[in-house]
């Protein structure tokens, strides 16, 4: 028997996690470097009596 | 100072990381994938199928590589930890935490693959095995640790008791390691050693070696890159990395 089924299964959780592992870091890079920004507008925004 | 030394001090600091981590992220995970590729098209069409398992035993090209480096990864992360409690070396904290999701991904990789492979094998997708049991054990660690350290809000009391939690549990790496020794076990004994001879062919065994490489360089990019993610967010009142998320001075 070849248990192609299986062996296709098993790839397919191999690579769906990878590619979880590869794309869920660079989301939080994204959201952190956007957030970083945001506060430094709301951080300016203060300083100069404007509101944000 | 020893200039191995003072790369190590320059390192340590946030801003250097970040520029480190953002260089050889990617290299890391380049090198996983051209590996990989090798490794995988070894598995899946060079070598023959098994006389007793077909296809079916393809599945471990995937499935002990993951299971190593569940194992190695978290020796990795107890290490950082460690390190990070005696010496409070900010830098091994966010090292420590970035191992735990990785680790966690290879154990879950594990207990998935070799339940696919136990289906059509051992006519179950689980069983209570010592080897099994103890792997899901090291999949709960995991998942206490990642959670611990979301569970406080200071970063650094987290990475604290989340290290401490890290360290305990080295405890079991022993037990998975050689419980396939100390009791009757459904799992199959080491097949494929590091040192010494392995009862599996060498023109079978070749794929394996390479999948192994690729997982260590996968796990290096993935390391940087969830540990340039944690400095950067600890570190977002600093200059540094303002600048690096493109803030105008």
């Amino acid at each position: 028997m070849s248990y192609l089924e299986y062996v296709i299964g098993a790839y397919a959780v191999f690579v769906l996690f990878l590619v979880w592992d590869f794309v869920v870091p660079r989301l939080r890079l994204a959201r952190t470097r956007r957030n970083i920004v945001l506060r430094a507008k709301r951080e300016a925004a203060r300083l100069s009596g404007n509101p944000a | 100072m020893n200039p191995v030394l003072l790369w190590f001090h320059q390192l340590g600091s946030p801003p250097a990381f970040d520029r480190f981590a953002a260089r050889w992220a990617p290299v890391g995970f380049a090198l996983a994938l051209v590996t990989m590729a090798i490794g995988l098209y070894g598995a899946l069409f060079v070598v023959p199928a098994d006389y007793q398992q077909g296809d079916s035993f393809r599945i471990l090209y995937i499935h002990v590589p993951a299971a190593w480096m569940s194992l190695l990864v978290y020796a990795l992360m107890a290490f950082y930890a460690a390190i990070a409690l005696i010496w409070h070396i900010k830098l091994c904290e966010v090292l420590a935490m970035a191992c735990a999701p990785i680790g966690a991904l290879f154990t879950a990789v594990t207990l998935a693959t070799g339940s696919i492979w136990g289906k059509p094998m051992w006519g179950t997708w689980w069983d209570w095995d010592p080897r099994l049991t103890s792997q899901l054990v090291l999949l709960f660690l995991y998942l206490g640790v990642i959670g611990l350290n979301a569970a406080i809000e200071d970063r650094r009391a987290a990475a604290r008791a989340a290290g401490f939690l890290a360290i305990v549990g080295v405890a079991l790496l022993p037990v998975i390691r050689y419980s396939v020794t100390w009791w009757n076990s459904l799992h199959q004994g080491a097949t494929i050693k590091l040192f010494g001879e392995s009862t599996m062919d060498a023109s079978m065994t070749w794929p394996l070696w390479v999948m192994v490489l690729a997982t260590k360089f996968w796990f290096v990019g993935s390391l940087l890159q969830r540990a340039r993610v944690d400095n950067l967010a600890r570190e977002a009142n600093k200059d540094w990395a303002r600048a690096s998320a493109g803030v105008p001075r």
